[in-house]
């Protein structure tokens, strides 16, 4: 029985969904985390402890490891993993984007630099060094403009300026966010600098897909319907298939598409944001690994597939092209935090989920915990997932159901 | 479709006038009423109970005679409600038909004894609950049906992000390894009711 090595943070959303896909395909799994299993003394083999930031270090270690248990692939459920995962399974000679590919495209300064280098239409954009002053800096710049830490996703400490007070404050805030130790722990010297670009105004899309032997499959082309225009970029609904005409979901794909063979993400998901405004597609970013939280849920592949079990047969070299996304529509709705403080309770969970065409709802966060809206914010409330037969349907009972809940934060 | 009259399932007085009210405010003076069985698990068994025309009976259906309308089920929820009972409750909060069902009983509403059932106990205690007592949680052993291990996982264990991975990298392997005539471990814990879980996701 071959065996997968996943890679998972302590904090993912993943595990779940990547294990139920393991269990499917009827493979071992080793579970690589960054904290030490409480069972692990009695499964040998079935844990291993690594750590995401020195990555030669962790690398060996599973190449250690290998030597008892050999290893089929590698895959890596989130961000933080992806650059061992990568350096792992070239070292074993497995099937994954290669290292160089993963840090051109988790680095969002060298991902615009390489693409804008090539010719690809990018925004203007510079990187500084978070002990510059903020205010020499914004008096070198258009407005308005974006400041993004180079490495966090899910638009955490991504700011919105349209003034020079505005990015003064805006850099302030996020100096705050990178400055605290789960960051540093997370993104190390990246932690350190700060990319700010033009702000580019349109639609919101985002593209998930498998890149095989440097070929991309598209697997869905999420639309955002809600406006993200600043100063936070929250994420809320993903609905797919995309409104778009089909040119432009055309011209989004071979986008996504050559973007990704020129930063060299060949094998192994990919999950890109785009912006559309008019005929104009630009790339936000391409991320190597796929969709996060709990979204993936609403993708689903005919007969009975998972994005995780897609992933998986990709990376251990079993056919993966012939599912097809299940007819209608699905979306999801990252549920979000109205204030900072403590989470004291939810309510309307039943009425939300007896909105026809709702199929899930999921509280992340437990009751009494401390809750941090964005941009500083590292967790979502929870998610609620629809299907129905057309987009517009689904926008409208995610929307309905969210409605519905009612929360109540003490707010510190 | 094959008519019998010994109906495998029984309606409660109650739940037969509700029917009877019901097919009378359709104007149907010779109801049927279909009842399947849409989720046999016994985690969460699920069933459906509609009044049906007779253009909506199929083929393979059993049909059973009750006192003053027709039971249509087919063959394999029939199989599985032998020996059930329609009831029908009222609360403030809602009302509906309640199936009692002693073939689909949920989990945990059986007596935990037996062999396998103590060894697997035995096992709990003597490895699990050491191990994730580190992170502040414990697994219960709710009931062991069909050779399926049914847990609950409760203090830091409850809506741990890596609760899943402590189930099927650690307790699954221990307890298979351990008591080998198991064949599949479940988690029935409410994750989401979990206040102290010992890690949260993040983004």
């Amino acid at each position: 029985m071959p065996r997968v090595l996943l890679l998972f943070a302590r904090t993912s959303y993943r595990a779940e969904a990547f294990l139920e896909a393991a269990r499917r395909l009827g493979v071992d799994v080793t579970v690589g985390s960054n904290h030490r299993q409480a069972l692990a003394d009695f499964a040998p083999g079935a844990t291993l402890t690594l750590g995401f930031r020195d990555v030669a270090r962790s690398s060996a270690t599973i190449v250690r490891f290998a030597a008892d248990y050999p290893l089929a692939a590698i895959v890596a459920a989130g961000d933080d993993f992806t650059p061992l995962a990568a350096a792992a399974s070239e070292a074993l000679e497995l099937t994954h984007h290669p290292s160089q590919a993963v840090r051109r495209a988790r680095n969002k300064a060298l991902m615009r630099e390489r693409l804008s280098e090539a010719g690809f239409s990018s925004p203007w954009f510079r990187t500084t060094r978070l002990d510059e002053e903020p205010a020499a800096v914004a008096s070198k710049i258009e407005f308005p403009c974006v400041l993004k830490p180079l490495a966090l996703s899910a638009s955490r400490g991504v700011i919105r300026a349209d003034t020079p007070e505005q990015f003064v404050r805006a850099w302030q805030r996020i100096r705050g966010i990178l400055e605290q130790d789960d960051v540093v722990g997370r993104i190390g010297r990246l932690a350190s600098e700060l990319l700010i670009e033009a702000y580019l105004p349109g639609r919101e899309v985002a593209l998930e897909g498998i890149v095989s032997a440097g070929e991309l499959r598209t697997l869905a082309v999420l639309d955002k319907p809600d406006l993200m225009d600043g100063p936070f970029f929250e994420e809320t609904i993903l609905v797919t298939p995309s409104r778009f005409p089909e040119q432009v979901q055309e011209d989004i794909v071979s986008l996504v598409s050559r973007c990704a063979a020129h930063l060299g993400l060949s094998d192994g998901p990919i999950h890109a944001e785009l912006r559309v405004d008019a005929d104009r597609i630009s790339l936000l970013e391409i991320a190597p690994r796929s969709i996060g939280g709990r979204c993936s849920r609403i993708l689903r592949f005919e007969p009975d597939k998972s994005l995780e079990e897609l992933i998986l047969r990709h990376s251990l070299g079993m056919p993966h092209d012939d599912f097809l996304r299940e007819p209608g529509a699905a979306g999801v709705m990252m549920l979000p935090i109205p204030a900072a403080g403590v989470l004291l309770e939810v309510v309307g969970l039943e009425a939300a989920l007896e909105v026809p065409g709702i199929e899930g709802l999921e509280i992340t966060i437990p009751l009494g915990h401390t809750v941090v809206p964005l941009p500083e914010g590292n967790r979502y409330l929870g998610f609620l997932f629809a299907r129905a037969e057309t987009p517009d349907h689904v926008e409208n009972v995610l929307r309905a159901a969210h409605a519905r809940i009612k929360v109540r934060i003490e707010e510190a | 479709m094959s008519d019998t009259t010994q109906s495998p399932i029984k309606f409660t007085d109650l739940a037969r006038d509700v029917v009877l009210r019901f097919a009378d405010m359709g104007g149907d003076s010779s109801p049927a009423v279909r009842i399947q069985v849409s989720s046999p698990s016994p985690l969460d068994p699920r069933y459906e109970i509609t009044l049906i025309d007779d253009q909506e009976k199929c083929e393979e259906d059993l049909v059973f005679g009750q006192q003053g309308f027709e039971v249509v089920m087919d063959p394999e929820s029939a199989k599985l409600l032998d020996g059930a009972s329609v009831d029908w409750v009222e609360s403030l909060q809602q009302s509906g038909f309640k199936v009692e069902n002693p073939n689909l009983a949920p989990i945990g509403s059986k007596p935990l004894e037996g062999p396998l059932a103590d060894r697997v106990r035995q096992v709990i205690e003597q490895y699990v609950n050491p191990g994730v007592a580190q992170h502040g949680g414990h697994v219960t052993l709710v009931e062991v049906r069909d050779k399926i291990v049914y847990l609950q996982m409760g203090g830091g264990c409850q809506g741990c992000g890596m609760a899943s991975v402590t189930l099927s990298q650690g307790i699954e392997r221990i307890l298979k390894e351990q008591v080998p005539e198991i064949v599949g471990i479940e988690d029935v814990t409410n994750h989401s009711a979990g206040d102290s879980p010992y890690f949260t996701s993040e983004k």
